[in-house]
């Protein structure tokens, strides 16, 4: 066992580092204000493979594995969630064509989307489904050489973005969950206004309508009736984004309590020096350092599943303790501050907004330890 | 009896090294001897100090062109047997010293900043590890090329005892052609002479700010100067400003350093000026530890204060 | 247009710390110095530019093939590496001639690029003695290089002023920190960086002749002491006074 990164693991780390404090740092209180990312950021994401870290290079992507997407990742999630939001979902919408797709399908929809051209989505999510796929009601109606789509998605990722999108309906004529890839913008796709919530400001989340829009059939995803499995290995898959983007939090918070920790004096000490903040630190030490190796572990995972099951428990085991986690670094990292911490004017403030959304998103905390739980009592058994 | 030879291009510098030859010469018994190329002026002004002169005029041998210049100083050293050459570190100097050691076989130091004889060994203080360190060093042999910080030492007095002789050079004909040599114009900051710096560092908010510490460094009879990111990364003020490693090495009598954290890269730059003073909302700051007087404060409120209270 | 880039791999030093006034050099990580950068970034554009390749030249210990990928990854072709433990107890006069047997055995080079001075020593000397060694014009401290055919038009910054010269090839060139703001390699370029194409020899595959050097030997490398006063001043009006009383200020 050996827990040093390798050169070019190091490298991909600070190549992520360097970007995300020149050219993300200096936007990250405007993306939070105007809950857009400015087409350069992506723009620059794009040139430095950051949209396609993990995918084949016939397809667009740098080859660089899991373990090297969740390095970079969590550099770019410590300076702006929204943007590591985006990138999460986009990536594990390309992880599920990735896997399932076609030759012709990852070629037309992979290429694009490592190179950002595309901005991916993944819609499964209904407003009567919750956590439960059995509930999906959006239906595809097979017509000749397409299928017609009709339905309503859910805090959509991505979905004001041109791409694919992988989207999640009751094939009827089998009357079993089947995954299509839609081209967004295709006629009758529309979404609504973005949510307005509480943190990850630029990762927007929209409702998607889909009225009789109309998918060739080459554009089925996996085989009829596959759609559990897609959505299986497409969930774990998005949890390696959201555990990481919750481990750039965390990171963000030890680094800002640390440095409020230095600056700020107390009768001419800097409160740094007082021993109730120390504790502080070290706790948010350790939630880091138990969070990063996690997340690197799940990255290496998932660079050669062999059971996806047993991925999916190991990816939801992360994404719990990572989800909770961030809070409770974020929660920390404002006591250090005190009541600065609540004003917009200090980067922690946003940082703790960023930070609520991590046990919600993806299936919420209490979900995943089901998971982690039932794996371990089922194998028992 | 070997000799120590001189050479800068630069007049001032030149009488600099006269200084430091002056020393190892003192220990040897040695004598002087200076280097002048197309430069009469320059051979007046050595001559003055009481150094044996020789003055190169040859149109061939250009300063912009340091295989040449080596050339030239090859011969020199020749006729007029010197082992030791002194050049200034400054950027043309720096540029000859390798140059020259190379042609000569010489050991070679550069950005000495202190010169002491040991024996046998003349021991010359340098920076190291990026000015982490300040390593002793001397050159195992008889053939040494020195090359001396700008103003590390001070110019030579007037003496008695100088000369000027004619000295033939041969070079082979330049393969470098100087199109055009634009002088900084003279409203441009010389933060190496001023007697005070006010330093600002990164912990400025905006460039806005810079007004007031211009200001301030007005009222306090200097110059403005920055650490290297506010020139290279924000472009907020020219590269010539730059104090530190790779920009400019300064000793005023006062250097105010404001919103400086103190990485070595920069402290190198103004660690030999004779007050320090820090101002750093940062108690953990490394520049307070190499301040005389350090404030643990908000810059721009001190800046204002300082400003009121100088006006 | 065939451009040899010179690195020198050094320590960290962002990462050193000083005990008891020494420099504490273990497990530092070893990295590219930040000037060699530039050096890269400016034959990268002369390539880009007039085609061609840019060789990355090195000579270090056997850190040095991890420490190369840093510049293959931000756009040399290839790597010309001389991997030797030795090597770090070497100076600038027998580095000069190891680097200069090196370009030697490379065929057709056009322009040789170092950066001004190296991230550590600063000495500045060994693209000097390079240009020397092979008998090339030199020019150095650039800030601008142009190419025009054979020569090239290069502005060199100087303490008093701002030169344009013109210099035929081939010549070695050393360059500032202005000069441009090197690329961040991409992902890809990064992971393809240990596949570029890379020469690795040791010493004794080169016919060297160390001849005549004399060399540099260190008597002490301390950090510097500080004899500061370090009187924490509480308020505006105390630093004025404390900076009357050193005759700084009201003269």
């Amino acid at each position: 066992m050996d827990f040093n990164l390798s050169k070019e693991q190091s490298l991909i780390q600070q190549m992520a580092r360097e970007f995300a404090e020149k050219s993300i740092a200096p936007a990250a209180k405007q993306i939070d204000e105007e809950s857009k990312i400015p087409e350069e950021i992506l723009a620059g994401m794009a040139e430095l493979d950051l949209f396609g870290i993990p995918f084949p290079e016939e397809y667009g992507g740098a080859d660089g594995g899991y373990d090297g997407y969740v390095l970079a990742m969590e550099q770019i999630a410590k300076v702006s969630g929204g943007v590591a939001m985006t990138m999460a979902a986009h990536t594990l919408g390309l992880g599920a064509i990735s896997a399932f797709g076609t030759e012709e399908q990852k070629k037309k929809y992979m290429i694009p989307g490592c190179k950002a051209k595309h901005i991916v989505s993944f819609a499964f999510t209904e407003p009567g489904t919750g956590s439960d796929p059995k509930q999906i009601t959006t239906t595809a109606v097979k017509q000749g050489d397409f299928y017609i789509l009709n339905g309503t998605k859910r805090f959509i990722s991505n979905a004001n973005y041109p791409g694919a999108m992988v989207v999640f309906a009751r094939e009827t004529e089998s009357g079993e969950v089947t995954a299509f890839i839609l081209d967004k913008w295709a006629e009758g796709y529309s979404i609504s206004e973005p949510w307005e919530k509480i943190g990850m400001h630029g990762g927007q989340l929209l409702d998607v309508y889909m009225k009789d829009v109309k998918v060739p059939a080459d554009n089925l995803l996996g085989k009829i009736g596959q759609g559990f499995p897609i959505l299986l290995l497409g969930i774990a898959l998005g949890k390696i984004g959201t555990s990481t983007a919750a481990l750039g939090g965390t990171l963000a918070a030890l680094e800002e309590a640390s440095k409020y920790a230095r600056e700020k004096t107390h009768r001419g000490q800097p409160i740094a020096k007082f021993q109730a903040i120390q504790l502080k630190i070290a706790d948010l030490a350790i939630k880091y350092e138990t969070a990063r190796w996690l997340c690197y572990r799940l990255g290496c995972l998932a660079n050669d599943i062999k059971d996806p099951g047993k991925f999916a428990a190991e990816a939801a085991l992360v994404k719990a303790y990572c989800g909770d986690n961030v809070v409770d670094a974020a929660r920390i990292a404002v006591d250090v501050h005190g009541s600065y911490g609540l004003m917009r004017d200090y980067t922690i403030e946003r940082v703790y907004r960023d930070a609520i959304i991590g046990p919600e998103i993806e299936g919420v905390a209490d979900m995943q330890k089901l998971i982690v739980a039932s794996s371990i009592l089922r194998s028992k058994g | 009896m070997a000799g120590i030879l001189i050479y800068s291009d630069k007049d001032k510098l030149a009488r600099e090294l006269l200084t430091v030859a002056g020393l190892i010469a003192d220990a040897r018994g040695w004598e002087v001897k200076a280097a002048c190329i197309n430069n009469a002026r320059q051979c007046q002004l050595l001559s003055a100090a009481g150094a044996r002169v020789y003055q190169i005029e040859n149109p061939a041998v250009l300063p912009a062109d340091a295989a040449n210049v080596a050339v030239a100083l090859k011969e020199a050293c020749g006729k007029l047997d010197c082992s030791i050459v002194l050049l200034s570190s400054d950027r043309r100097g720096r540029e000859l010293a390798g140059r020259l050691a190379q042609v000569l076989g010489a050991g070679c130091l550069t950005d000495i900043s202190a010169v002491k004889v040991e024996g046998e060994q003349i021991h010359c203080q340098r920076n190291a590890l990026g000015g982490a360190t300040v390593a002793t060093q001397y050159i195992d042999g008889e053939k040494q090329v020195l090359a001396i910080v700008p103003r590390a030492f001070a110019p030579a007095p007037d003496r008695d005892g100088g000369s000027i002789d004619e000295l033939q050079v041969e070079v082979p004909p330049s393969r470098i052609k100087l199109l055009e040599f634009q002088a900084k114009d003279s409203s441009s900051a010389n933060i190496e002479e001023a007697p005070v710096l006010v330093v600002a560092g990164q912990g400025l908010n905006s460039q806005e700010d810079l007004a007031a510490v211009e200001s301030l460094a007005q009222k306090l009879g200097g110059e403005l100067a920055c650490s290297k990111p506010l020139a290279t990364d924000k472009k907020w003020l020219p590269e010539d400003r730059v104090i530190g490693l790779s920009g400019k090495k300064c000793q005023p009598d006062l250097a105010v350093l404001l919103g400086i954290s103190g990485q070595v890269q920069f402290t190198v730059g103004i660690r030999d000026a004779r007050v320090i003073v820090a101002v750093n909302s940062d108690e953990n700051a490394y520049i307070h530890q190499m301040a005389d007087y350090s404030m643990v404060a908000d810059l721009h409120q001190i800046v204002k204060e300082l400003n009121d209270a100088l006006a | 247009m065939n451009v040899v880039v010179a690195m020198k791999q050094i320590p960290d030093l962002q990462q050193i710390r000083i005990r008891n006034r020494q420099p504490v050099l273990e497990d530092i990580p070893w990295t590219m110095g930040a000037i060699d950068k530039n050096a890269l970034e400016a034959a990268v554009q002369i390539k880009e530019a007039q085609g061609g390749k840019v060789v990355l030249l090195s000579a270090g210990n056997e850190e040095l093939e991890d420490t190369a990928k840093e510049a293959l990854a931000a756009g040399a072709d290839e790597a010309l590496l001389i991997i030797d433990d030795k090597l770090d107890e070497m100076g600038s006069a027998e580095i000069a001639k190891i680097l200069a047997a090196a370009i030697q055995r490379i065929e057709k080079i056009d322009l040789i690029i170092f950066g001004e001075g190296s991230g550590d020593n600063y000495s500045g000397q060994v693209g000097s003695r390079v240009a020397e060694i092979l008998g090339l014009p030199q020019v150095g401290y650039a800030s601008a290089i142009e190419v025009q055919g054979e020569s090239l038009r290069v502005s060199r910054s100087l303490e008093d002023g701002k030169e344009l010269v013109e210099i035929g090839l081939p010549a070695v060139i050393t360059v500032i920190s202005g000069i441009n703001e090197p690329r961040i390699a991409s992902v890809t370029q990064i992971l393809k960086a240990g596949k570029k194409p890379k020469e690795i020899l040791d010493l004794s595959d080169l016919a060297l002749d160390l001849g005549e050097i004399c060399p540099v030997k260190t008597e002490s490398n301390l950090a510097p002491e500080s004899d500061r006063k370090r009187v924490a001043v509480k308020s505006v009006d105390e630093l004025v006074a404390a900076l009357k009383g050193e005759n700084l200020i009201g003269r």
